[in-house]
């Protein structure tokens, strides 16, 4: 499979703290890609450099050809990233805010048909502050989907979400992916990973410490002999987070 | 139309779509400065010189009670009823009440003895405070007599003095402080808008959403420029309508060419709260700084106060803030019925202020 990302050494300091310590992964076309990590790991910073909303340090990002460093422009139009909820006026229409975000890579868009792509149709003339959490996750992917992205960034998209939510969320997640566009996404919850992602890197400390597929990762943790207490035969992905981050409590 | 162009429009559309939504935004920026307006209307509304007098009459000829009629019907002077004696009448003027008293001692008015005519002597009584009052006052009285003097004594009067005034359009002193008013509406506008919402938008990442798109800053820039004007033509053309209906206010001079000096104003003034809401992190850090640069133009540029009025030094010193021009524009056009061509020494203060303005502001702005 071709790569549509590739990372290499990819490094970031704030002032004399290093968060990313010279990372390299690739990211197949049509993947859905996870980056797992506790919080501090440089998961979100890895994510916005790439997304060029952070200068690069050292080290070079090529998406699909094109050097994130040297052309921000032209990425911005290949990529499409969804934030929290909230970074949307108040006091526009749905269907609005669409166009509005639409007119920002200078298209025009059926702004009724994106909304149904993610079930919001009745929704078409609220505001974004009268959605549910939910609503407003759902919508924030419809609008950063405006310009057909090649990659889509998703960041913790579903935080906070209940479980039907959530389980909604990953539905539309694998639509996305069938339409054939690559996702690159952060999470907490590991079963979420191991619903949705082809394959995860997984972070600590600025570095990448493993990146496999899920089931992979669980295959090598068997075979060094973990059992787990209450199913023997089993292990889950969370296993394999815990046992290469360590169990303590990150801030 | 080019790409650029269209977002840029479909930006601009969808922020004047909003405002026209907030209740608070349409409250700050209609009915502000309309109630600014009554007050400085209800202030300056009538221009003429009164004065408050108490007026006491302790003669009974027929010639003092005609001149108590002709005083209570003369519109400079607004009699006291209810004041009928000296010492209360010198109680009220102590307390500015009023400006004078005026007695009619006994006898005033009567024919004496050998005489075809009435005469008499009125007495004005003021407080020391007041003298200025009381000496314009006795000029007035002084100026009643003769006329009457004239109607009872024929005699020829070698030298006179008339009065003319040159002020065909009569300015009124609203009309003055109406262009003051449109400067505030301006700054109201331009600055106090941005430095709230934007940093407003930081704090809920719809900047840094944006940021996330193609969108440029010049793109931002200018379709908030635009929408900006839009709505401050808006709460301008409520401004003129109220002031013309209820306060009489006289345009003198060419609407389109107001309207394209005030189009300047704002884009002018808008760059302002675009540099200091553009560079705050929050509103902490945008509001004290707005207010050290909008604090000195409210006052010194000639909104409220004339800077003719002022010492000459900080007449100076106020030619160079940036509303300073606008508002002196805006009067020489809307009460002074000049032309464009007739303000470019205005223009190019406006101009010069303008790319400084926006030169700041597109090096300080950020989108997080």
């Amino acid at each position: 499979m071709k790569a549509i990302l590739k990372v290499e050494n990819l490094r970031k300091s704030y002032g004399d703290h290093q968060v990313v310590k010279g990372i390299n992964f690739e990211v197949a076309t049509g993947e859905v890609f996870g980056i797992l990590g506790p919080n501090g790991a440089g998961k979100t910073t890895t994510l916005e450099m790439i997304e060029t909303l952070r200068p690069i340090d050292e080290g070079t990002v090529i998406l699909d050809g094109v050097d994130v460093a040297k052309d921000p422009q032209k990425v911005k139009y290949m990529i499409g990233v969804q934030l929290q909820s909230t970074a949307f006026m108040d006091k526009v229409r749905l269907t609005e805010l669409l166009e509005q975000q639409a007119a920002a890579y200078g298209e025009k868009v059926n702004s009724m048909e994106l909304l149904k792509d993610v079930h919001l149709e009745d929704k078409a003339k609220s505001y974004i502050e009268n959605l549910s959490g939910g609503q407003r996750q759902r919508f924030s992917i419809a609008a950063a989907l405006v310009h057909q992205p090649q990659i889509f960034f998703m960041d913790e998209p579903t935080t906070g979400l209940d479980p039907q939510a959530r389980r909604n969320l990953w539905d539309l997640v694998q639509q996305i992916q069938k339409r054939g566009t690559t996702i690159i996404l952060t999470t907490h919850y590991m079963e979420e990973a191991e619903m949705l992602c082809d394959r995860v890197a997984i972070m600590d400390d600025g570095k990448i410490i493993a990146s496999n597929s899920p089931k992979n990762l669980v295959q090598q943790l068997l075979k060094k002999g973990f059992k787990k207490q209450h199913r023997v035969e089993q292990a889950s992905l969370e296993d394999v987070f815990l046992d290469i981050t360590g169990k303590e409590l990150r801030s | 139309m080019p790409k650029s162009l269209f977002t840029v429009l479909i930006f601009a559309k969808t922020s004047v779509k909003r405002y026209f939504r907030d209740r608070v935004a349409i409250f700050f920026t209609v009915a502000f400065p309309l109630i600014f307006l009554f007050v400085f209307g209800a202030l300056s509304g009538n221009s003429n010189i009164t004065f408050n007098l108490a007026l006491i009459n302790q003669s009974s000829s027929q010639f003092s009670k005609q001149f108590v009629e002709q005083l209570n019907s003369n519109k400079t002077f607004k009699v006291k009823p209810d004041i009928n004696n000296l010492s209360y009448a010198r109680q009220k003027m102590s307390r500015s009440e009023i400006d004078a008293a005026v007695v009619l001692p006994p006898g005033f008015g009567d024919i004496k003895a050998g005489q075809t005519h009435p005469s008499g002597q009125a007495v004005i009584y003021f407080d020391q405070n007041n003298a200025q009052a009381a000496q314009t006052l006795a000029a007035v009285l002084q100026g009643v007599f003769q006329g009457v003097n004239a109607k009872l004594v024929k005699e020829q009067t070698p030298f006179s003095v008339v009065t003319k005034t040159t002020n065909q359009s009569g300015l009124s002193r609203f009309d003055y402080t109406f262009s003051g008013l449109l400067g505030f509406s301006i700054i109201g506008l331009g600055v106090f808008g941005p430095v709230n919402y934007f940093p407003e938008m930081k704090k809920q990442g719809v900047l840094r959403r944006l940021h996330i798109t193609p969108l440029k800053v010049w793109q931002f820039f200018v379709s908030s420029v635009l929408s900006n004007a839009v709505i401050g033509l808006f709460s301008i053309t409520i401004m003129f309508i109220v002031a013309s209906t209820v306060f009489h206010f006289k345009m003198h001079g060419n609407y389109f060419e107001l309207a394209a000096l005030i189009i300047l104003g704002i884009l002018t003034i808008f760059g302002i709260g675009l540099a200091i809401g553009g560079w705050a992190k929050n509103e902490n850090q945008a509001a004290p700084l707005a207010n050290v640069i909008v604090f000195p133009m409210m006052f010194l540029s000639g909104t409220f106060f004339p800077r003719y009025a002022m010492p000459l030094w900080l007449q100076h010193v106020s030619g160079f803030l940036p509303l300073t021009p606008i508002i002196d524009g805006i009067r020489m056009i809307a009460t002074e019925g000049q032309h464009l061509s007739q303000i470019t020494p205005q223009l190019e203060e406006i101009g010069i202020w303008t790319v400084i303005i926006y030169a700041i502001a597109f090096r300080v702005f950020r989108w997080e």
